[in-house]
């Protein structure tokens, strides 16, 4: 195995470790998409929901959820030497970011994993649409884990870093956004699942993820230059 | 030929004339805002230019006309410098 | 020398100016649909153009300024993505003036180009706070440059998400402007968008000069052990 590969499963076995000993970022994450959950039924006044509205506060839920776990990603590397470690180690450092981006995205999943059967309680009328709910979940959260490991980690160098990360990842997100949306909204449809545009969307999603998988392993190294 | 003068700016401004005067005036004013800010720029570069130009020359008289004082000495006659070459430079 | 060609530059970016405005208001024919409405195309549309290749040209100058550690590359990412945003202004304020004569309203989210425009604004918009947050010059530069690259790479993502997700009742109002464009409109449409064009880099480059000529001030100032005034920009790539 080389040493990147090496390098690679110690970082993420690290940081899926810590979190299982003493969870911080994914009860946090949870409860504020449960809360918000609640915020939404008494703000637009509805009991159930469907179709485009549905989709709509699911996603902007996740989002904001999913910018609590950003934000507290790179935290343990910047107050305990992470980033010296990795430069000072003979691979290649965008190991780094691809552990990072994978720890992010299991902390995704294992927010939705918690947060959508929730959602589904609340608001839906048949889990019909959660099934195919799962493709687009996972495309999306591969594209915000990807986005998000690559901003948090330079917002974690700066002043104001809790402010740096949404400010400059919010934008950024918006086609995932948009892809995710609009997958989600037939498939939340009243009728039962819909599929209009899916694979269309779908794709979108993968393209989304291509490119910021790429962008990030690809620039990553000049993040971590002295 | 009427063509071409029905879409002449000379004519007397319907509704649609001021919506399209109005996004090329936007244009304009951000242009000219563009070039004060630029202005402000260099004025503040000239006056800066002017100070150290100043300050080099007294610098370079003082030199000329102590060369054996000590350097505290240089800095306390220069540092009335600039001011002075402000007064006169006006 | 970044001054150097400033003055012929200027020049032609005057006379194609002139010259394309002259064809916009004398020459170019009616709309049949939109009626004298139509002629704020010929400003909005290629300032819009020229403000997102300038955001791509910002991403590649920060390709640059990676690979070389150059700073000068800084300077002209910044520099280009800053006149983007300038232009990226005036984009979104001529096109609502523009929604508010076709459709009555500030603004409409039926116009798939503009609001892509507005969200590839907002996304650059931020280049400053995240400028500004960054205090180690040099790690300023690259994490720049790293959002160049990222926000670049955004640009075309944005356009295509967005244009999926008109619904396909409203058409494309571009569309029945630019599509199929009589002859005379398409010269004057492209006169246009070389005079902003032509703009832009002249813009760029003032903006770069002056730069350049206070970075040299700060030169001059060291070496002569001048006391320095204090301000200066934080955000900004020096330049000398």
């Amino acid at each position: 195995m080389t040493n990147s590969r090496v390098a690679f499963r110690a970082i993420l076995a690290k940081d899926l470790r810590g979190e299982l000993r003493s969870p911080q970022s994914l009860p946090a994450m949870a409860l504020f998409a449960v809360t918000t959950f609640v915020v939404f039924r008494f703000g637009l006044d509805r009991t159930s929901l469907s179709g485009s509205l549905a989709s709509g506060v699911l996603w902007a839920t996740l989002l904001f959820a999913a910018l609590l776990g950003v934000n507290r990603l790179f935290v343990a590397e910047r107050e305990e030497g992470g980033f010296d470690a990795i430069r000072l180690a003979p691979i290649d450092r965008s190991a780094l970011f691809a552990a990072k981006a994978a720890a992010l995205f299991a902390y995704l999943l294992a927010l939705e994993l918690v947060v959508v059967p929730v959602f589904a309680i609340f608001f839906l009328d048949s889990a019909a649409a959660l099934v195919p709910l799962v493709a687009v979940l996972v495309l999306a959260d591969l594209g915000l884990a990807a986005t998000g490991t690559l901003i948090s980690s330079m917002a974690v160098q700066s002043r104001a870093r809790d402010l740096l990360g949404p400010l400059v990842l919010l934008p950024l997100v918006v086609p995932l956004m948009i892809a995710a949306t609009g997958a989600s909204e037939p498939l939340l449809a009243v009728g039962g699942p819909g599929y209009h545009r899916f694979s269309g969307w779908l794709g979108v999603l993968c393209l989304y993820d291509l490119v910021f998988l790429l962008v990030g392993y690809a620039v990553f190294d000049f993040l971590l230059e002295d | 030929m009427v063509a071409l003068l029905a879409g002449a700016p000379a004519l007397p401004l319907d509704e649609a004339g001021k919506y399209v005067a109005g996004a090329y005036v936007v244009f304009l004013v951000l242009l000219v805002v563009y070039v004060a800010i630029m202005a402000a720029k260099l004025q503040r570069m000239e006056r800066d230019l002017r100070d150290l130009a100043g300050f080099a020359e007294n610098r370079a008289n003082g030199e000329t006309a102590a060369p054996g004082r000590g350097s505290e000495g240089q800095s306390i006659s220069v540092s009335s410098g600039p001011s002075e070459s402000r007064g006169g430079g006006r | 020398m970044y001054g150097k060609g400033l003055r012929q530059l200027s020049i032609a970016t005057v006379v194609a100016l002139a010259a394309s405005l002259s064809l916009v208001f004398f020459y170019a024919p009616l709309d049949a649909d939109q009626g004298f409405i139509q002629k704020i195309f010929y400003l909005h549309v290629p300032l819009a153009i020229t403000a997102l290749v300038g955001f791509v040209v910002g991403g590649v100058f920060a390709i640059l300024h990676l690979r070389s550690g150059d700073r000068r590359w800084d300077a002209w990412s910044y520099v280009s993505i800053h006149m983007s945003v300038i232009f990226g202004v005036a984009v979104l304020v001529t096109g609502s003036i523009w929604a508010k004569a076709s459709w009555g309203h500030w603004w409409v989210w039926d116009e798939p180009t503009l609001v892509s425009f507005l969200i590839v604004f907002l996304m650059y918009a931020t280049y400053y706070p995240f400028r500004y947050a960054i205090e180690d010059p040099e790690r300023q530069g690259r994490y720049a440059s790293v959002f160049a690259i990222t926000a670049g790479a955004f640009v075309p993502l944005n356009f295509i998400a967005v244009r999926m997700a008109q619904s396909l009742v409203h058409p494309r109002v571009f569309a029945t402007a630019n599509g199929g464009l009589p002859g005379s409109m398409m010269f004057t449409f492209l006169a246009c968008l070389a005079a902003t064009g032509l703009l832009w880099i002249t813009l760029v480059k003032l903006e770069l000069t002056a730069k350049s000529a206070s970075g040299q001030l700060k030169r001059l100032r060291r070496a002569l052990d001048a006391p320095t005034p204090g301000g200066g920009s934080r955000i900004a790539p020096e330049v000398s």
